[in-house]
């Protein structure tokens, strides 16, 4: 639910949130992320292994979600994320917004694991976003 | 095979920047016309609005000819929610946009092939060709419009493919 009422904005629940998760685990994310490619002709084709940056977000906290047992389905997690990370993440790529960071995203590495992003959500208060949620599901093993 | 599909998305793409340069896609930070191959991407939870998708399905070779030719289904996807200036209500004009574009970069229903594996890509002997499209009805999700368009794409397979 949003709280869109117009106060002044206050770091407060951003600071909550960010002292609650690094508590609970402290842990890091890691988002993958493409370089840009000028070879336009052989990356689009899948012809050039395209370079890769790491961007670490934390703290963050993995759970998993209610277990519903499909044959052939995949466990799904929720990540939440720390809003101040992702702003920080945001200003020094140079990016428009929290949504051009996730999109940009091909995976999310939490403790050696690949993970893809399934859905993105947030949660705000005083009109501002203090917790990222995303919604992954575990990525199959890649051919070495 | 590859070779084909590779020669067949490039013309594609080539054809779509001269029909309508303003549809592009930012994707892996990088500015590109509005079409792609799916299977050369980051998995989509969700297809992009307002691009032309490719996606490779069945395949099937006669031998029986003076040399193999391959044959590959390709399915062209796209949708659209319609622009926000108009509140969405042009989605159907903006379908058919993509319709038009889709015979638009199709015609004419060959193209060289290339080995795009070479720098400079290689041209080789023989011509990729394909058949009219065939366009499946309109799939409508709430505010989403979308359709697929599916082509069978033939190829000679040529020394060392």
């Amino acid at each position: 639910m949003s709280d869109t009422a117009p106060r002044n904005p206050t770091g407060a629940p951003q600071m909550l949130a960010d002292a609650l998760l690094r508590t609970v685990t402290g842990a890091a994310a890691l988002l993958r992320m493409t370089n840009t490619n000028a070879d336009t002709n052989s990356s689009e084709v899948g012809l050039v292994a395209t370079t890769f940056v790491e961007v670490p977000v934390s703290p963050v906290l993995m759970r998993q979600l209610r277990p519903s047992w499909r044959e052939g389905g995949q466990s799904k997690w929720e990540l939440l994320i720390s809003a101040t990370s992702v702003e920080q993440q945001v200003s020094a790529l140079d990016l428009a917004s929290a949504q051009s960071l996730f999109s940009m995203t091909l995976a999310v590495t939490v403790a050696g694991q690949d993970y893809l992003i399934e859905s993105v959500g947030s949660n705000e208060a005083f009109g501002q976003i203090y917790l990222y949620r995303l919604l992954l599901r575990e990525a199959r093993q890649q051919a070495v | 095979m590859q070779n084909a599909k590779d020669s067949f998305y490039l013309a594609l793409r080539a054809r779509l920047v001269a029909i309508n340069p303003s549809r592009t896609i930012l994707l892996r930070g990088t500015v590109r016309p509005g079409i792609l191959v799916e299977e050369a991407e980051a998995p989509f939870s969700q297809l992009p609005n307002d691009v032309f998708v490719l996606r490779w399905l069945g395949m099937s070779v006669d031998m029986n000819l003076g040399s193999t030719m391959a044959a590959a289904e390709c399915e062209i996807l796209y949708q659209s929610c319609g622009t926000q200036s108009f509140g969405g209500l042009d989605r159907g004009r903006a379908l058919s946009a993509m319709d038009a574009e889709v015979l638009g970069m199709t015609t004419p229903f060959c193209t060289p092939k290339l080995n795009y594996t070479a720098t400079p890509p290689a041209a080789m002997l023989t011509q990729v060709f394909w058949d009219e499209p065939g366009f499946t009805p309109i799939v409508v999700q709430r505010d989403r419009l979308s359709r697929s368009a599916k082509i069978v794409v033939y190829s000679y397979q040529e020394r060392g493919e």
